[in-house]
């Protein structure tokens, strides 16, 4: 029989993925920590500051602004997107000839760069040559999206529900794609309504698939950038300027490096804060339910 | 409750050249458990699903207390089914689900809790009502799916499509004599599909067996195991099945080679005879045989039976017999001449 050896040598077969995960993960991370606790002003000279930086970003009203700002636009795509994708998803025909069709027609907005998306949008919405703008003022209504702050949330909003919807839908059709048809038949033999299968048949075997799609859109709403950064610039005045958008104004533009790398690590604790509260009280629900 | 009859009851999938069911005729008494039999492909789900209302015939008709339900979607028809694999609502809690069918028809929570405590009570479900499906073993999930099947007390008929599939083997007889209690006690009409001939002579007051779309033969497991109609019914039923050799009529008699087994009164020519395994002996007296195996399967009053197998001709048949002492290679068949059944064109062929 074989006695447990002890081979300390071993341990050098990790070494290389320790290697790999410090030089992607911990070492640009623990940079940043670094780099939040002190006031750097150049190579060599450098002051320890402690908490200052996290204490004047938490206090800075462009911080707030643009933090409010992020979790109402994010609350705002999640509370379209979710439910809209499930309908969609819902509505799709299924083991017909224009399934297929129709889940590529979806994939589309899904495989568009996220810059590409922007620039769409900017052009889509010109009041002046856009297809969209141009009908909205052909209708007697005044929009204005690099003018109106509203107009400007409205094509964002749009913007982003026009992107990622699909992202839900395709999940969701997976989800109920998976469901078996006796447990259809079931429910309409008890007869249960249109809505009572949705509420009993299909949400409870949706509830991962639906985790995932949630996961997903509340972190990549959080971290959004690019397309306001291509449509609006973050405008009109700060009104669509997010988070990202602000860092990196304070990063790249001032080269606030200090309060830039204080705000990254209240950033990045905000999303996985949030993300958490999510999953765990999912999972809560799961083991109760 | 409700008698069920079917007339000329065909139907082919879109798409299909062939008919998936051609003409079938069935008739059910008020509270009868009737059995569909029949291998993988040989229709009996489409005809379930055809009584459930899931699909509609394409030509035919169908009555339940003669009404005429054709038309009528399954919610209308006021049927219910068990599925293969247990069908839960899983967000709901055990009494959730046996009271959902009633809920949806109107009745009141305290009529529905009444109703299902009584079903409850007859599946022995009752320490479970609180608990949710998540926590289930296959058989309380699937006995759950039975309580809400029989939950409604006025469902016209309760399709089972192969209930038991999904539930270890080791708990299918519980299952199984749940629901035959519960159908006798209840006299609920039910229509059990399944493949597997135990299940249908156990469980069913008639047992109709199909083959290719079309119905083999209908009646009581008795006249199954007695009197198949069919050389499929023959060799499907028991196991081994019935035993089918090459015989030849000829002077009034039956023989096989130039031996006579019995008298018979048919025209001259080819048969096929047909005898079961316990309607056979091999010993010193009949046809020659080589004998090939024997194997004990139990005891009878003390004495060893078991099963034997042997050439005859180029065709394998087998005896049910009492094993005394050992066989000789070289030994004789000697077949109950009052039980001879005769098979023409594979039908049996009435000579009595």
């Amino acid at each position: 029989m074989i006695k447990g050896v002890s081979n300390n040598r071993a341990w050098l077969a990790v070494v290389p993925v320790v290697l790999v995960v410090a030089f992607s993960a911990v070492v640009p991370l623990m940079t940043v920590v670094n780099y939040s606790v002190q006031d750097i002003f150049d190579v060599d000279t450098r002051l320890f500051v402690g908490l200052d930086w996290y204490r004047e970003t938490l206090r800075d009203p462009r911080f707030i602004d643009a933090l409010l700002r992020q979790v109402t636009f994010s609350a705002t795509v999640l509370v379209i997107e979710v439910p809209l994708g499930i309908w969609i998803a819902r509505a799709l025909p299924r083991d017909s000839r224009a399934t297929s069709a129709f889940l590529i027609l979806l994939a589309i907005p899904l495989l568009i760069p996220w810059n590409v998306v922007g620039t769409i949008w900017q052009i889509f919405a010109r009041p002046d040559i856009g297809l969209l703008g141009v009908s909205v003022a052909a209708l007697g209504i005044s929009f204005n999206y690099t003018g109106s702050s509203v107009d400007a949330w409205i094509t964002l909003i749009l913007m982003d529900i026009w992107h990622w919807t699909s992202l839900v839908a395709l999940l969701a059709f997976a989800g109920l794609a998976s469901i078996p048809s006796p447990c259809y038949q079931a429910a309409m033999l008890d007869g249960a309504s249109t809505w009572q299968v949705f509420r009993y048949v299909e949400l409870p075997r949706l509830k991962s698939v639906l985790t995932i799609a949630v996961l997903l859109r509340v972190m990549d709403s959080l971290m959004i950038y690019t397309e306001p950064f291509v449509l609006t610039g973050g405008g009109p005045g700060n009104s669509t300027t997010f988070l990202s958008q602000y860092l990196t104004s304070m990063a790249v533009g001032q080269f606030d490096l200090g309060p830039a790398a204080a705000f990254s690590v209240l950033y990045f604790l905000l999303i996985v804060l949030l993300c958490w509260l999510f999953y765990t009280s999912v999972m809560r629900s799961e083991a109760d339910g | 409750m409700a008698g069920i009859e079917v007339r000329d009851l065909s139907h082919r999938y879109p798409g299909a050249k062939e008919l998936t069911l051609d003409g079938i005729d069935l008739q059910l008494a008020d509270g009868e458990a009737h059995a569909i039999l029949g291998g993988s492909g040989t229709g009996k789900t489409t005809l379930l699903n055809l009584l459930a209302g899931l699909l509609v015939p394409e030509r035919g008709s169908i009555k339940f207390d003669g009404r005429d339900v054709t038309g009528l979607s399954g919610a209308q028809r006021n049927v219910a089914q068990v599925f293969q694999f247990p069908v839960l609502y899983p967000s709901l809690d055990v009494t959730g689900n046996l009271e959902f069918p009633l809920r949806n028809r109107g009745w009141s929570r305290q009529a529905a809790r009444t109703r299902v405590l009584e079903v409850a009570r007859l599946l022995d479900l009752e320490a479970l009502l609180d608990r949710q499906p998540a926590g289930l073993s296959l058989f309380e999930k699937q006995l759950i799916a039975i309580g809400r099947a029989l939950v409604r007390p006025d469902v016209a008929v309760v399709l089972l499509d192969e209930p038991l599939t999904a539930v270890e083997p080791a708990t299918k007889w519980r299952l199984r004599r749940a629901l035959k209690t519960v159908q006798t006690e209840l006299g609920l009409t039910m229509v059990y599909v399944t493949h597997d001939q135990t299940e249908a002579l156990t469980f069913a007051d008639k047992i109709t067996m199909l083959h290719e779309g079309r119905v083999l033969q209908t009646g009581t497991p008795l006249e199954f195991y007695e009197r198949p109609a069919h050389q499929i019914v023959a060799h499907f039923i028991g196991s081994p099945g019935m035993n089918l050799i090459d015989a030849h009529v000829s002077a009034g008699a039956l023989h096989v080679g130039d031996i006579s087994v019995g008298p018979v009164s048919a025209a001259p020519g080819p048969c096929v005879l047909g005898f079961r395994p316990e309607w056979a002996e091999i010993g010193e007296v009949g046809i020659p045989v080589t004998v090939q195996s024997t194997r004990v399967t139990g005891t009878e009053e003390g004495v060893a039976v078991g099963l034997v197998a042997a050439h005859l001709g180029d065709q394998v048949v087998y005896t049910r017999q009492v094993l005394g002492g050992s066989l000789d290679h070289d030994a004789r068949l000697r077949i109950d001449a009052d039980r001879l059944i005769v098979f023409r064109d594979q039908h049996r062929f009435d000579h009595d």
